[in-house]
């Protein structure tokens, strides 16, 4: 029988997260926030945007694992939220802030539709349903040309402002988007909902019996993901200056998956690392796409076997062992 | 593995050469943008190869002439995974780290459309394939940007005159697409080329991925079809809609304006694909074409893709007008593009501009194209046409 | 357009489209009743399967009856590496076998690129040109692919029902510790239902590549195929295979046939989404 004085292994680890990561944190944002002043590089500035754009992505995707569901539908949500931005924006003279908005009840309210339904299905089943969910929602993109132009998409896509039409300008805004999306993630998670969420993932019969409203808990938090990830969705097109159906399908999908996968499921800090490495690695190992994909695969395997907690995990390992041998 | 060693031998030895010829010659960058990896492979290394052919001719000939100095024109080229990001990514590479004035790619409309917003505000040439009309009709009024291959727009209507004039029989024509950017930007002029020649169109659209076609085909067989075309379809699903038409009773005349895919078809099909007839961009059994394929079998091995000479010849028309232009300033070799017109690009006779009257520019290179017929086993030239120039 | 010829040339296109539907789904359904794993990886063994049969078949011109088992056989063998040092470590973990086969899938199916190219090829049929029934038309090589899937579709029957070994397997899939308590090695049998299991994905996508086209992204379709017939089914289950396959044959081929491409697609994975809410144990399958 385990000392009820020691705390368990668990709240070791995470407090020894805690402190470094929030230092970690303000360094990183410190970082992100000055770079640009000395480098600036139109190249550089935009492969920025684009993480800080899947951050918000990948963050909200979070929530959802968080909870037990991996959901392969997140890029079809960023597309809806996609698109709607687009068409408000250049069919119907929305200013910005009102045609994003417009992304995230778009997603969102697609979020709240389907999810009482499919969040009632675990495991492999609920990969499956969001899985056909995502591919219907492109071929809805792909088909509905009106409103989509298509396969050929919509292109032309203005700037949200003028100020943020250079790559300088959209970079801090794309930035300063994410880190809002990304501490409104953070803040759930360690409020008391987040406790509910965890606690309805670690034992749902005993939180449901103390009162924790399990599907409706699932649902909003669902819905609050799929919100962002419309937002996400809104800052690509509008970053590329171009929509197809093409962005928001299953390979991407799969892709906001494994940045989560790869950096740690259990921790936001884990989103963050796995979307910065899966978004700068293409750019590093340019020449060898195929060989990237057969790496991700490994990984994927190895930390699936032995480390589910991720490159975060990896990282809190080789801290607590140096911790341990320092105390010898 | 070998497969990586290759080329990487190959690449050294031959820069080694050129950097010997270029010695006395100054690096002039040339970008260039494609698929080099996933589907569409085949038309990144057409473009990256016809483009290096190009460059080894002008280097071993003593460089570019540009006023009184001599530039030896470097490649480089960057992989798109024809996608959006990646085309968009590509170009703000090229443009803002490489600094490159001309870039000659992308391959497919969605990686095009990404990159020109980066190449017209940087004020770099783009000479680029795609069907997409976006891809010189837009707002900006494409200053810097030409299309280097003929698309259906110019390629269709007169494939259907010579169509009219060989086989006046056909009053209607069925059309299985996929529902992907070519085919969805392919099908409407397609169809009204058809149309006001009088022909009768009946359209059907799949998810792209499908291999089984057989429903769909007897869907088409039961409306009493005179002609199939296999239009835009890819080589590997152009391969598979004829076998399994003709496996499933189809007996009448089966022909692609679009691809081509003329190899593939004859591989997938086998004796299937006799007497099939094909828009095609090359005939590699011409007498002036044997030193290039001889060039590029010295340094790769395997099919030559139909476009590789398309891209070869596009880089010696930016090479030809940066000469005449004197300078390697962007507009002036901009305006030099136009006013080289009538010059003898050599593979595809003298050069065109067009598309005034479609696009509002005249940007679009109208390319002669080649019909071909599957006869025992093997492609053989049925006319030579030249698109009219609108 | 609704003449009795067409309807019957209809109906037999079903026949032949359920038949490699069957095949696809046959190893997939064993390796998820026994091993809880649910196979991300299918595909690829199935790109595997045409790439060795594109080679002994192709290349090498053993005969069809040899070449057909013999290279199925040579991905099942190869593939027990992969069962030593990946698959076991998902055995009855099915989040983790999810994730982690997703990998093993983008893996391989990469590395197939890498070691051979992006280009599509295709492998000779067995027997070529059509045969005329009546009004009715077919091709051979379709013809081969349902009888193959019939003699299958019997051999795994009788396996599973009237073998010593598949009574221990069916024994394992209902409950693994009793199993044990009776004397069933567990790690024994999972060797062997992983080896049967990757023989029939090998086996099915070489036919697959025999009638489409062979290419390292060849694996997509089927497994796409294979996750929609046992879902229909019923995981786990034989005859759900069978019978999941047939409804999915003979619906796209009805519906695109009458209604085209896009209405199959949407109902086919309309009617797949509506069951797993309802149904999410299939046909003949067991809630668990």
């Amino acid at each position: 029988m385990s000392d009820p004085i020691t705390l368990p292994r668990q709240h070791v680890m995470k407090d020894l997260r805690i402190a470094p990561a929030r230092i970690g944190a303000s360094l990183a944002i410190v970082a992100a926030i000055a770079w640009p002043l000395a480098f600036q590089n139109p190249f550089l500035l935009t492969i920025g945007s684009l993480v800080a754009i899947y951050l918000i992505a990948s963050t909200s995707l979070h929530l959802v694992i968080r909870m037990g569901h991996i959901s392969f539908a997140h890029a079809g949500m960023m597309g809806i939220g996609a698109y709607v931005s687009a068409d408000t924006m250049m069919r119907l003279s929305f200013p910005f802030a009102l045609s994003v908005s417009c992304a995230a009840a778009a997603s969102a309210l697609v979020g709240l539709a389907i999810g009482p339904i499919v969040l009632r299905l675990t495991g492999k089943y609920f990969v499956l349903v969001t899985f056909l969910l995502g591919e219907i929602i492109r071929m809805v993109f792909v088909d509905w040309t009106s409103l989509t132009g298509g396969s050929n998409g919509i292109q032309g896509v203005p700037p949200p402002f003028a100020a943020v039409a250079s790559p300088l300008g959209y970079y801090y805004f794309a930035l300063g988007c994410s880190l809002i999306c990304m501490t409104f993630c953070g803040r759930i998670l360690a409020s008391e909902i987040g406790r509910a969420m965890d606690s309805a993932k670690e034992a749902e019969p005993l939180a449901s019996s103390c009162g924790v409203p399990i599907v409706r808990l699932k649902v909003v938090i669902f819905t609050i993901s799929c919100g962002l990830a419309g937002i996400s969705g809104a800052l690509l097109v509008h970053l590329l200056r171009y929509a197809d159906p093409a962005s928001f399908g299953g390979l991407q999908s799969l892709n906001l998956v494994i940045m989560n996968v790869i950096g740690g499921m259990g921790s936001i800090y884990g989103a963050i690392v796995g979307t910065i490495f899966l978004a700068t690695l293409p750019e590093l190992l340019r020449s060898y796409v195929e060989l990237q994909r057969v790496i991700y695969g490994i990984i994927l395997i190895v930390v699936m076997a032995a480390m589910p907690g991720g490159l975060v995990e990896l990282v809190d390992k080789l801290r607590l062992m140096t911790a341990a041998s320092r105390k010898n | 593995m070998i497969r990586l060693f290759r080329p990487l031998l190959l690449a050294i030895a031959v820069s080694t050469v050129s950097a010997g010829l270029a010695c006395a010659q100054e690096e002039l960058k040339i970008g260039a943008i494609g698929p080099l990896s996933g589907g569409g492979t085949a038309w990144g290394l057409a473009t990256q190869r016809g483009v290096q052919l190009a460059i080894d001719e002008v280097i071993a000939s003593g460089g570019l002439k540009v006023g009184n100095k001599a530039y030896a024109p470097k490649l480089i080229m960057y992989d798109d995974q024809y996608s959006a990001t990646g085309g968009r990514t590509a170009a703000e590479r090229l443009t803002s780290v490489d600094g490159v004035k001309y870039i000659i790619g992308p391959v497919g409309s969605p990686s095009v459309l990404a990159a020109v917003p980066v190449t017209t505000a940087a004020k770099v040439i783009l000479m680029s394939d795609g069907y997409a009309p976006g891809i010189l009709k837009n707002e900006a009024g494409s200053p810097f940007n030409f299309r280097m291959v003929d698309s259906n727009v110019e390629f269709a209507p007169a494939m259907i005159a010579w169509l009219k004039k060989n086989k006046p029989e056909v009053k209607k024509v069925a059309i299985i697409a996929p529902n992907d950017a070519v085919g969805q930007a392919a099908i409407p002029a397609l169809a009204k080329a058809y149309k006001d020649s009088g022909i009768e169109v009946w359209t059907e659209m799949y998810e792209r991925g499908t291999k089984e076609f057989t429903p769909l085909l007897t869907r088409m067989i039961a409306t009493d079809v005179d002609l199939f075309d296999l239009n835009s379809n890819a080589p590997g699903e152009a391969g598979l809609l004829l076998k399994q038409a003709r496996q499933a009773g189809f007996d009448k005349q089966i022909w692609q304006v679009g691809g081509p895919s003329v190899d593939e078809i004859i591989n997938i099909a086998g004796p299937l694909a006799e007497g099939f007839i094909s828009y095609d961009l090359f005939d590699f059994s011409k007498a002036d074409a044997q030193n290039f394929i001889k060039a590029y079998h010295a340094k790769w091995d395997g099919t030559i893709n139909a476009q590789t000479p398309i891209w070869y010849t596009a880089a010696k028309i930016l090479f030809h007008a940066i000469e005449t232009a004197g300078t390697t300033d962007v507009e002036t070799v901009r305006d030099a593009m136009l006013k080289i017109e009538g010059w003898n690009t050599g593979f595809y006779g003298p050069l065109v501009w067009g598309g005034l009257a479609e696009y509002g520019v005249n940007h679009q290179l109208l390319q002669n194209f080649w019909i071909t017929q599957v006869k025992d086993g093997k492609p053989n030239t049925l006319a030579i046409i030249t698109p009219e120039k609108r | 357009m609704l003449s009795p010829v067409i309807l019957a040339q209809v109906l037999l296109n079903g026949l032949s489209l359920s038949a490699v539907y069957i095949l696809i789904a046959l190893g997939f359904t064993l390796l998820f009743g026994i091993l809880r794993v649910v196979i991300f990886a299918h595909g690829s063994f199935a790109m595997l399967g045409g790439y060795a049969l594109y080679y002994v078949y192709g290349k090498y011109h053993v005969p069809y009856a040899v070449a057909v088992p013999l290279a199925a056989a040579m991905v099942a063998i190869a593939s027990l590496v992969l069962e030593q040092f990946v698959f076991r470590f998902f055995y009855q973990r099915m989040f983790q076998s999810m994730i982690g086969l997703i990998g093993l899938d983008l893996a391989l199916t990469f590395s197939a690129v890498l070691v051979w190219d992006v280009y599509e090829r295709s492998i000779p049929p067995a027997v070529a040109g059509v045969s005329r029934i009546g009004g009715l038309i077919i091709a051979n090589d379709r013809l081969v692919v349902v009888g193959i899937a019939a003699v299958a579709l019997a051999a795994f029957w009788l396996f599973m029902t009237r073998t010593r070994y598949g009574l221990a397997m069916r024994a394992a899939a209902e409950d693994v510790e009793i199993a044990e308590t009776q004397g069933i090695r567990a790690r024994t049998i999972y060797r062997l239902a992983f080896l049967l299991a990757s023989f029939m994905a090998a086996l099915a996508g070489g036919l697959y590549a025999q009638i489409y086209a062979l290419s390292p992204f060849m694996g997509e379709q089927p497994l796409l195929v294979a996750f929609i017939v046992v879902i229909l089914g019923g995981m786990g289950s034989i005859p759900g295979a069978a019978i999941g396959g047939l409804i999915l044959g003979f619906s796209e081929s009805i519906l695109s046939t009458f209604y085209g491409a896009s209405v199959s697609a949407f109902a086919s994975f309309g009617v797949v989404i509506a069951l797993l809410i309802v149904r999410p144990w299939g046909l003949l399958g067991k809630p668990e």
